[in-house]
């Protein structure tokens, strides 16, 4: 099922700007590899879905997938051929706002070769440019 | 061990910092030994190599060598432009606390193990001279359910454990079976919004 909150403050919240890279959630964390937002810009829970289907079929029960963002944010559409007016229309999915340089997805326990053949499936799914990267050791 | 020319920075703040990031070259720190701290800057390619080599160096700052150990060092948010780096005075045998990766060999040969690093880095103290690169544990006879902990890893010698004896390392476990995803996404049931149904048991308490 795709992923949304359980809770919400407030049911429709207005579009906002993306500005500037990100300062947080651009390590990876949890697993070696991890593929990094090169764009900023929405990332829906199908995207997110997506991604996770593509990736943990050609790892076929190896290794693990981690997923390192959240779609919180509501967006709406108004329906097909109505006037404009009459108020915002209705939430249609839910998204996660990406700035560039986010860690979207990370997998751990499998070699690079599989890592990256893994990726560039989850890659093409995705909405904006992404790359591949490691994880930086602690000193 | 490797040695770095370095050049004293006099001014300080952001500003310079990115002119000299312009330049090519890393504004950097020494500090540490109860000795005045140093601002300076080195060539950014240089570092760049050297940081891949050793966590020891001995910078050349204008004629007067220091024997330095990384402590820190800043990357862009994209992880690829060096920012800063940090150096700590170090005398050759001084004992220094450092993080070591750890490396896990092998593959678990069971069917279905899944094989999960739980911790990637260990605190280990040792000799400045003998900082290892990697700590490699084979992980290639694990049976499913078998732990590895910090104090089965393999140190080296004359290293101490700086961290809980009892901290995970990894683990093999079975893999989880995949929850079948509901056919139909059932309406995509809709979050529940904080405080409206207290706004409407309030309204009918007022009828």
């Amino acid at each position: 099922m795709a992923l949304m909150p359980k809770r919400v403050l407030h049911r429709k919240q207005q579009r906002g700007r993306i500005r500037g890279q990100a300062t947080r959630g651009n390590t990876v964390s949890f697993g070696e590899f991890g593929l990094q937002s090169a764009d900023s810009g929405w990332l829906s829970a199908r995207h997110i879905e997506a991604g996770r289907v593509a990736a943990t079929h050609y790892l076929h029960r190896e290794g693990r997938v981690y997923i390192r963002v959240f779609p919180d944010k509501p967006t709406t559409k108004k329906p097909l051929e109505t006037r404009m007016g009459t108020g915002k229309g209705e939430v249609e999915e839910w998204v996660a706002v990406i700035k560039e340089g986010t860690i979207l997805f990370e997998i751990g326990g499998v070699d690079e070769t599989t890592a990256k053949a893994a990726f560039k499936r989850v890659a093409s799914k995705m909405p904006f440019k992404v790359r591949m990267v490691h994880r930086r050791h602690g000193l | 061990m490797q040695t770095l020319k370095a050049v004293a920075r006099e001014g300080r703040g952001s500003r310079l910092s990115r002119h000299l990031r312009q330049k090519g070259m890393v504004p950097a720190i020494i500090y540490g030994h109860k000795v005045e701290p140093r601002a300076v800057a080195l060539g950014g390619h240089d570092l760049e190599l050297a940081l891949h080599a050793s966590r020891l160096l001995a910078l050349d700052v204008e004629g007067h060598t220091e024997n330095v150990l990384i402590k820190d060092v800043q990357y862009d948010a994209f992880g690829t432009k060096l920012l800063h780096v940090d150096f700590a005075r170090v005398n050759l045998d001084e004992r220094v606390s450092v993080t070591v990766p750890i490396i896990l060999r092998g593959k678990p040969t069971e069917v279905g193990a899944v094989l999960t690093q739980v911790t990637n880095d260990l605190e280990i103290e040792c000799l400045v001279t003998s900082i290892p690169d990697e700590i490699r544990i084979p992980v290639g006879e694990m049976k499913i359910g078998d732990v590895i902990k910090a104090k089965d890893v393999p140190l080296p010698q004359g290293a101490a454990l700086l961290v809980e004896e009892d901290v995970l390392i990894c683990t093999v476990s079975v893999v989880a079976e995949e929850a079948e995803a509901p056919a139909a996404e059932a309406g995509a049931a809709e979050p529940e919004v904080i405080g409206e149904k207290k706004e409407e048991a309030e309204e009918e308490e007022a009828k």
